[in-house]
């Protein structure tokens, strides 16, 4: 036919042809055992196996060579669906022989497949262009498609949902300290910024200086800031009658809490101060003009105006708090970041996943979500 | 009746307006020309305190502005700007509603005056009211500009260069337009632009902006004819001036009794149109038709040269 083959068609084909070679699963005797990789025809059984790469190779070459945006999006999630289903059968097939304390694992070949599979699909879905219904639709879609899976107990022979098992009360705790760090410091951050965007962009000589101190906060690592917030944090507690009662100490949630809202100050109140700086000098003449008072210019046409670039804002900052919130658990603030740590200190790596997919998933959804939002709102349509 | 003394802007310590004084008659055209940067946005914005005057007092009807809140003062005066300012996240509708909903009318009273004001400016209400300023054509968001500033049915308006960004078609007939709606509702209008035929052509006075100075406030004919200063002068330009003259002269008074050849042209028209007509079709004299199309006699070429010749 003498087409080229697709752009990003051949590294995401060939690296999916070469999972396809590596070991799907690592299988361990025991939770610390040394790991054993175990290759797709090892792993699974025979009918299996061949589907797998049947599947593969055709998504292989649907990746290479086809242009419909829909085909290809149906057979590269066709084939990561299949791959889902897959690494929970290999985790039944490896552990039903062996001895009740068999750990079985993704292994390298799934993980690449999987990487592969995740940009053939997104790319799909940015070359069918849809709407931000479309694009919801999509993220609902795939989570129940998620929901399904864990529900159905395919993956229950698999060793992260082992290490949920043992601590399932732990991990939805831990997972509402962890919405409750994420949420709460960017409302704060939402009810604080926005005002003072708005001051800044009045009284343009505080500007500069305004957003170079921010960013100057924005600058200190995460560590280094709970620990800095560690000595103030604790003398308020010590000292303010009724701050220890509300949470407040040293360490714990309250240093978490306050770290992830400074981070966040930064790209909301820049957010909102240049959303309000692209309202067109036109429009805000004319608001001014008509004889609109000053608070009606900013309720009812500059913010309107600015706001998908304030939402773009939350969009940044939740998605950043999702990550940031994982260290909280260094200092005692809870959140997935506490099975990381642990999964660390154990060399325990199921563990560690136990902490980080769940915490990589919420950043995803807000991150989809919120860009959805944006684009749903009337100023979009400009 | 609008009264301004002693009118003055500085802004870090230079004056871009200066001591400007002048008496503006109820239901008459003012345009204020002036080449760029004369102050003319300044002026204007200083009439509904978008500018604070460093000096000097607006009385609009015997009440000094400032003695009003400027926001209430704002909604009595309509305003149109150069790019319109339609709020890009309201539809049209919405959009020439800004004051009388600010003003509180009743829902019915606005959504009628909405239509009203579509169709004065020529633009079908059920297609255009419900569309977003980013669907509309340049000269259909000029328009709508217009209606949203007569949509509290102002007694004054303030228009800044309405028509700059409209082609010469469009334009013309955005002026022809607004003259219509000026004759018909009665309305003070202060315009700004810097284009002298514009001025001449809206303007029942006109007032000669340079270096923050009012040279000359005067009727279109006084200022071509009697130019106060070399600015007005070089403004006018001489080698337009006659047919600018022209154009602000009547057929009416130079009409014979007698006849000619080929098509009429109206009363109505200026004597620069019929000396264009002349010109164009090689004749000695046009036969004169007036309002009903009855014949009323003939304008001749030679009538109409010494017309031209203004009065020393
Ligand atoms: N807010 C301001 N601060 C400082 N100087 C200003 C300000 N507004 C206007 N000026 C200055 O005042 C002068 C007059 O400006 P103005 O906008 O009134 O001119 P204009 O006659 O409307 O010009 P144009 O035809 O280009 O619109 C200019 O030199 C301008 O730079
Ligand atoms: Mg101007």
């Amino acid at each position: 036919m003498g087409r080229s083959p697709d752009k990003l068609g051949v590294p995401m084909g060939g690296l999916l042809a070469v999972a396809l070679a590596l070991p799907l699963a690592s299988y361990r005797a025991n939770r610390i055992a040394p790991a054993e990789p175990r290759g797709l025809f090892e792993a699974l059984p025979l009918s299996w196996a061949l589907a797998v790469v049947g599947l593969a190779l055709a998504a292989v070459a649907v990746a290479l060579a086809a242009r419909r945006p829909a085909l290809r999006l149906a057979v590269s999630a066709l084939m990561l669906l299949a791959l889902l289903m897959a690494i929970g059968e290999a985790g039944r097939t490896l552990s039903a022989g062996g001895a009740q304390y068999a750990r079985v694992a993704p292994g390298v070949g799934f993980w690449l497949a999987a990487f592969a599979l995740a940009i053939l699909v997104t790319d799909a879905i940015v070359r069918l262009r849809p709407g931000p219904l479309g694009r919801l639709a999509a993220l609902a879609a795939a989570l129940a498609a998620l929901g399904l899976i864990l529900v159905s107990g395919q993956w229950d022979g698999l060793s992260v949902l082992a290490e949920y098992r043992g601590r399932a009360a732990a991990f939805w705790r831990e997972g509402g300290h962890h919405l409750q760090l994420a949420f709460g410091s960017l409302a704060v951050a939402v009810a604080a910024g926005v005002p003072l965007g708005i001051a800044i962009h009045r009284a343009r000589r505080f500007k500069a200086p305004v957003l170079n101190g921010l960013s100057l906060l924005q600058t200190i690592p995460s560590i280094a800031l709970f620990g800095i917030l560690i000595v103030p944090l604790g003398w308020v507690a010590a000292n303010v009658p009724g701050a220890a009662a509300l949470g407040v100490q040293g360490i714990g949630m309250a240093p978490a809490f306050v770290a992830l809202f400074i981070y966040s100050l930064l790209p909301m109140v820049a957010n909102t101060a240049a959303g309000l700086a692209a309202v067109p000098a036109g429009v805000t003449e004319a608001a001014a003009g008509m004889g609109l008072t000053r608070r009606q210019q900013l309720a009812s046409v500059e913010l309107p105006l600015a706001l998908p670039v304030i939402l773009t804002g939350i969009r940044i900052v939740l998605v950043q708090n999702i990550g940031l919130a994982t260290i909280a658990a260094l200092i005692g603030g809870g959140g997935f970041g506490t099975f990381v740590f642990q999964g660390l200190g154990q060399t325990a790596t199921d563990l560690i996943l136990l902490g980080a997919l769940p915490t990589v998933a919420l950043a995803f959804v807000a991150a989809v979500v919120l860009d959805a939002t944006v684009d749903l709102l009337p100023g979009a349509r400009r | 009746m609008i009264r301004i003394e002693g009118l003055t802007k500085e802004y870090a310590g230079k004056a871009v307006v200066r001591d400007v004084t002048m008496a503006i008659e109820s239901g008459t055209v003012t345009v204020i020309v002036g080449t760029s940067g004369s102050g003319k946005s300044t002026f204007l914005r200083m009439v509904n305190r978008l500018v604070e005057p460093t000096a000097g007092t607006v009385e609009i009807d015997g009440v000094d502005t400032r003695r009003m809140k400027a926001h209430e003062l704002r909604r009595r005066i309509g305003y149109a700007i150069q790019d319109h300012g339609l709020f890009p996240h309201w539809t049209v509708a919405r959009n020439i509603a800004t004051v009388p909903r600010l003003l509180g009318w009743p829902r019915a009273r606005i959504a009628a005056r909405v239509r009203e004001l579509l169709e004065l400016l020529q633009l079908d209400p059920d297609e255009i009211a419900p569309r977003y300023p980013h669907q509309l054509s340049g000269g259909q968001q000029q328009r709508v500009g217009v209606a949203r500033a007569l949509a509290a049915r102002p007694d004054m308006l303030l228009m800044d260069e309405p028509f700059g960004a409209l082609d010469p078609v469009i334009r013309a007939k955005a002026q022809d337009d607004l003259k219509a709606i000026q004759e018909r509702l009665g309305s003070t209008i202060l315009l700004v632009t810097h284009d002298m035929s514009e001025a001449i052509k809206l303007g029942d006075r006109i007032a000669v902006m340079s270096e923050g100075r009012v040279e000359q406030f005067a009727p279109p004919a006084d200022i071509l004819t009697r130019p106060a200063s070399a600015v007005v002068e070089s403004l006018v330009g001489e080698e337009d001036r006659p047919f600018r003259y022209l154009s602000l002269l009547p057929i009416a008074p130079l009409v014979e009794p007698g006849t000619a050849e080929g098509p009429p042209i109206g009363t109505g028209h200026s004597l620069r149109d019929a000396l264009a007509e002349m010109i164009w079709s090689g004749r000695q004299a046009l036969p004169v038709v007036d309002d009903e199309g009855a014949a009323c006699g003939r304008v001749t070429r030679g009538a109409l040269l010494s017309a031209g010749r203004p009065p020393r």
